[in-house]
């Protein structure tokens, strides 16, 4: 009860502190918009298909952004305010504390992708027919899912180091060519595919298209495929996460690093 | 608990703090924060540390609460080792700050309380009942639902006491919880410190101002360079001095040469200078006051002195009198 609680608990305040930071409207309302527009405009000319794999890539960017920069952010303005040190001082063990908040910024971006269909609809016109809802939802939540187990892995590099932010902004753009979102990861250079693979939006990416797209040619897994091993690497992400957080942990206790800003 | 049951237990604390620096050539640096010191705090007891800044006390305040660990020694609270049974020792303690930074700005001072509440456990029944009573007890309930980035210094601070309390703690670590606060909200702090005592709450508390430590503490540790100098009440501290007498003289265009030659006479231990609104007031700690008077008030020749008076030692002048003898 106490673990559900912590996480309960964090989800709900993330969710008053997102509210309350006007600063979430540049990654979670404005960027959203600005790929949602490139990838329209890479894409016009193009029928059916096209759009919607454009458009899905293009929220998927649009997520994985947001639980880069949120996970970042969520524990670095911890450090900065002086208020990491103060749940630490608590009972609550950290690794809950940073389950909750981000289970709350995998669901922002839930956000990201309606407002990237609903503008891709409403401002562009576009065709956007899933083909198979049920599995769409699943794999887009099985995805979500993914995100913030990945979300809390670098969260662990952020209670140990104020200079993770370089981890994230090193990562996003990789990470958006990486895992296919706009186009497939079999066009890039064979060594990159370990990478790709390893990490759970290739696969969320690919399940999403199998359900959402007419006739397309993925991975070979297949869509239940796809959606096993992203099951299979989240629940590897939270148990790399709980090791790391309890090293991580440790080492601040340690060093005294907690405080540094 | 008896109230002569030992709550805090140090014994042999040792913190040393690692750091480098370089990146090809990597240079470790290692400071001793703490250095081998060993007190109990009883039940019930308001137990002081004293000490200028660097000495070690929120080191060791922050060891006793579980947030950093000691490089050797035992700390025990409750009877529960703080290294080995963190999560036991935190149920019960709560850690007050001083400053401004602790909270969480973009939030109300309810929603900060609710969400401590939470991570320390609070039942849900009581949960609401107890934040309206903090926030009742701190004299905030009517900004409870405001954004703490509104508030002024003296209600952050208040919120800080407020949130130490959530969890109804028996043992509170309050390290400088007046600094920076006008004396109206530092003097409503010590009333409520002293509310807790009467309460039966043990607590521990560091800061620089000597007449709240005089006022508030059973007993006093001087701490200095990490290392326990004196520890007794602040009558007992007070008494180290009980054979000497303070000169204080009160006057303008004092030099520094004029307070050099009154440090170098025979029979001073110590000279300290400050400001009382506009007037300069010299402390100076002498064995024999009427041998010292006349020659002390010579030495200010060249300047323009208003008042000389023989005080009794102040707790301040025991704990200058500490740190500079172990300096």
């Amino acid at each position: 009860m106490p673990r559900i609680r912590a996480v309960t608990s964090s989800f709900r305040h993330q969710f008053l502190q997102f509210v309350a930071e006007p600063q979430w409207l540049i990654p979670n309302v404005i960027l959203p918009f600005m790929i949602t527009m490139v990838a329209l405009i890479m894409f016009s000319g193009q029928q059916g298909n096209f759009v919607l794999y454009a458009v899905l890539g293009g929220g998927m960017m649009s997520m994985w952004g947001n639980t880069l920069y949120s996970s970042g952010w969520s524990i670095g303005s911890d450090r900065f305010n002086g208020t990491l040190e103060q749940i630490l001082v608590t009972p609550s063990k950290l690794v809950w504390i940073i389950a909750g908040r981000s289970v709350w910024n995998a669901l922002v971006g839930i956000l990201n992708g309606v407002l990237i269909f609903v503008i891709a609809v409403s401002v562009y016109d576009a065709d956007l027919t899933i083909r198979d809802p049920m599995l769409f939802f699943i794999a887009f939540f099985v995805t979500l899912l993914s995100l913030s187990m990945l979300g809390m892995l670098f969260c662990s590099a952020f209670v140990l180091t104020r200079q993770a932010s370089v981890l994230t902004n090193g990562l996003e753009y990789p990470i958006y060519v990486g895992t296919g979102t706009m186009f497939p990861i079999a066009i890039l250079p064979w060594w990159t595919n370990p990478l790709s693979l390893s990490l759970g939006p290739t696969w969320g990416i690919d399940a999403i298209r199998y359900a959402a797209l007419d006739n397309y040619d993925g991975f070979s897994t297949g869509y239940w495929g796809d959606v096993g091993i992203m099951l299979a690497l989240s629940f590897f992400y939270l148990a790399v996460a709980f090791v790391l957080f309890g090293v991580v942990e440790k080492k601040v206790r340690v060093d005294g690093s907690f405080v540094r800003y | 608990m008896q109230s002569s049951e030992t709550v805090i237990d140090v014994k042999d604390l040792v913190r040393v703090y690692r750091s480098s620096t370089g990146f090809i050539k990597r240079v470790k640096k290692e400071t001793l924060a703490v250095d081998n010191i060993s007190f109990s705090v009883k039940c019930g007891e308001l137990f002081g540390m004293l000490g200028p800044n660097g000495a070690g006390k929120t080191t060791t305040i922050k060891m006793m609460t579980t947030l950093l660990t000691p490089t050797s020694g035992h700390i025990t609270v409750l009877g529960h080792d703080v290294v080995t049974d963190p999560m036991e020792v935190r149920k019960h303690i709560g850690l007050v700050l001083g400053g401004e930074k602790g909270l969480y700005y973009r939030v109300t001072a309810r929603q900060n309380l609710r969400y401590f509440a939470d991570l320390y456990g609070v039942p849900m029944n009581i949960r609401e009942e107890r934040i309206n009573e903090l926030l009742r007890k701190v004299d905030l309930s009517d900004r409870a639902d405001e954004r703490v980035e509104d508030f002024s210094r003296g209600m952050k601070q208040r919120l800080h006491l407020a949130k130490g309390l959530i969890n109804d703690p028996e043992v509170i670590f309050l390290d400088e919880p007046t600094i920076g606060l006008d004396p109206q909200a530092a003097r409503d702090a010590r009333s409520m410190i002293k509310t807790l005592i009467e309460e039966g709450k043990t607590m521990l508390l560091t800061t620089h101002y000597m007449f709240e430590a005089d006022e508030l503490c059973d007993r006093i540790a001087v701490v200095n360079k990490g290392k326990v100098v004196a520890l007794d009440s602040p009558k007992g501290l007070k008494s180290l001095l009980k054979d000497m007498s303070i000169i204080e003289v009160e006057g303008f265009g004092i030099t520094a040469a004029e307070i050099d030659s009154i440090k170098k006479l025979d029979g001073v231990k110590t000279v300290t200078a400050s400001m009382n609104e506009d007037k300069q007031v010299l402390r100076v700690q002498v064995c024999d006051s009427s041998e010292l008077l006349t020659p002390v008030a010579n030495r200010l020749g060249n300047s323009k002195v208003i008042g000389v008076r023989v005080k009794e030692p102040t707790l301040e002048d025991a704990y200058l009198w500490l740190v500079e003898s172990d300096a």
